[in-house]
């Protein structure tokens, strides 16, 4: 098990969001966690990267308890968070963005050959290296907050509403690169609104809802499931 | 005459410049308004006037010390007072900012008296000429040349040290920087150590060119947010081009209607900027 959330309450303040919330993220697995918008799913991410401290609940990454961990560390352990809405440096430029993602790690090594490897799945990123962040198109500015993550070479790489006001063929290149990069060996929690999406491209899949986790099981099974159909699917 | 009063100008506005720097890298960064800058800059200007009284040290050398003494005052402020509180809203910064300003202000009016005082350094009166109409007292050049030393030392720092990477990226996306592993609490007091510390480096100059006093920094607090609201947030040269415009403004208006005027100068021109363009000349551009 690569990362392992046990009972998790979490909320702000008085407001509480998640409740007793269990999920597990297998070794080079792709898990999708879906659900409408307000279900927790955001809440929950900033949990685990640390941005937020939970109430009860605990969080394993690689069988060592993360939960009161401050985010740097969460870093250089090895899960990266791709925000919500992109969230890049936007007077920086690409080149200066994708640096900044390698940030816990500059000093120990050379991250040259980690910046061919994200130009070579992204040569987009290596045309408009220059460029400023913030002029960047939607679509190059969700390949740059994925690069950014990657050059921290994570083993969990979360990604939060990537599919959210792109066009569709535009998503569809970035679930090719999102499996190119799991077939690497990166293990990737997927958080989509697009319940179709993100099922049809993961291996395991959870719902949640309001706070809580309302189904979960292998990502084809879900799609199939009459409740799924009929909750998310419109069918 | 029109030249001399445009050099004294830029020669004073360099010196605004500076000051503002440190209120407006406080202020981007954080979203703090730091209304105890003046102070800072009034104990800059006391470090030179001790050192160079008591120890006989050249206010000019004595900028090192005054920039590191600051600089430490600063990042101590930020780390154990400020960032308990700065995730309150920016109101409750404000009042804790002039909650140091009283302090330090009256700390030092009981340590030092009210007394205005004076770094007499032999060279002081010195000047020479340019042509037959110009005249520049050297000090004032040799200030105005460390404000650029100083300036571009800051945007080094700023643009290429990792240091310089996590305040701008912690001003531009403060998530997305503790995201990628920036140490935010660390990254704050160090720029409000930069900040202050760029203020007892316009303390010191300030000291050899003006007289001081402990209640000197209320209207330096002022003068630093006019030049930050005139040259706009967000970057370097801001600052700078606020400053000149300032000191070129300053300078025309007290020869002309007299230097009783200045003040009501400096705050004309914060009107009509405000007024005519809100987010300052560079306000919006990067």
């Amino acid at each position: 098990m690569l990362l392992g959330i046990k009972e998790l309450d979490a909320g702000y303040g008085d407001v509480q969001v998640l409740w007793g919330l269990n999920l597990k993220v297998e070794e080079k697995q792709i898990v999708a966690l879906v659900g409408s918008n307000g279900a927790g799913k955001s809440t929950l991410l900033k949990v685990i990267s640390g941005l937020m401290r939970p109430y009860r609940g605990q969080i394993l990454f690689r069988g060592e308890d993360i939960t009161r961990t401050p985010p740097k560390e969460i870093v250089r352990k090895g899960i990266v968070h791709v925000p919500e809405g992109r969230r890049l440096f936007p007077q920086m430029t690409v080149e200066e963005n994708l640096v900044m993602g390698a940030f816990r790690r500059r000093k120990d090594k050379d991250i040259r050959p980690e910046l061919a490897r994200v130009y070579e799945l992204f040569p987009r990123l290596k045309e408009r290296r220059l460029q400023k962040a913030g002029s960047l198109s939607g679509g190059e500015q969700q390949m740059c907050a994925i690069a950014r993550g990657l050059m921290s070479d994570p083993r969990l790489l979360i990604i939060d509403e990537m599919s959210l006001g792109l066009a569709p063929v535009i998503v569809d290149d970035l679930v090719e690169i999102l499996k190119e990069i799991n077939s690497r060996g990166t293990a990737i929690l997927l958080v989509e609104q697009d319940v179709q999406l993100a099922l049809s491209n993961s291996h395991y899949g959870y719902v949640v809802a309001t706070g809580r986790l309302v189904m979960e099981g292998p990502s084809e099974e879900l799609l199939q499931s009459k409740e799924i159909k009929e909750a998310y699917l419109g069918m | 005459m029109l030249a001399q009063i445009v050099i004294n100008g830029i020669l004073k506005g360099g010196l605004y410049a500076l000051m503002a720097m440190g209120m407006s890298l406080i202020w981007g960064v954080m979203d703090i308004i730091n209304i105890a800058h003046g102070s800072f800059i009034m104990l800059g200007a006391f470090t030179t006037y001790w050192l160079f009284t008591l120890l006989g040290i050249d206010p000019f050398v004595s900028l090192i010390f005054s920039i590191s003494i600051l600089f430490v005052i600063g990042y101590g402020i930020q780390k154990y007072l400020i960032n308990l509180i700065i995730r309150a809203s920016a109101f409750i910064t404000l009042i804790l900012a002039f909650g140091i300003e009283i302090f330090i202000n009256n700390a030092a009016l009981v340590a030092w008296t009210a007394d205005v005082r004076k770094v007499k350094v032999a060279y002081g009166a010195s000047n020479f000429s340019l042509g037959d109409w110009v005249t520049i007292p050297t000090v004032r050049l040799l200030a105005f040349m460390l404000v650029i030393v100083i300036g571009t030392i800051f945007f080094f720092i700023l643009n290429r040290t990792d240091l310089g990477r996590s305040i701008r990226s912690t001003a531009q996306d403060l998530d997305a920087a503790q995201l990628v592993g920036v140490d935010v609490a660390r990254t704050y007091a160090l720029t409000f150590g930069l900040g202050v510390g760029a203020a007892g480096a316009a303390g010191t100059l300030w000291s050899i060119l003006f007289p001081i006093s402990p209640m000197m920094g209320g209207i330096l607090t002022l003068k630093s947010f006019v030049v930050v609201i005139i040259g706009g947030l967000g970057s370097m040269l801001g600052p700078i081009l606020g400053g000149l415009t300032l000191g070129v403004a300053e300078a025309m208006g007290s020869t002309w209607f007299g230097s009783t005027y200045e003040n009501l100068i400096s705050f004309t021109i914060l009107v009509l900027v405000l007024i005519l363009r809100p987010k300052g000349i560079l306000g919006g551009a990067d």
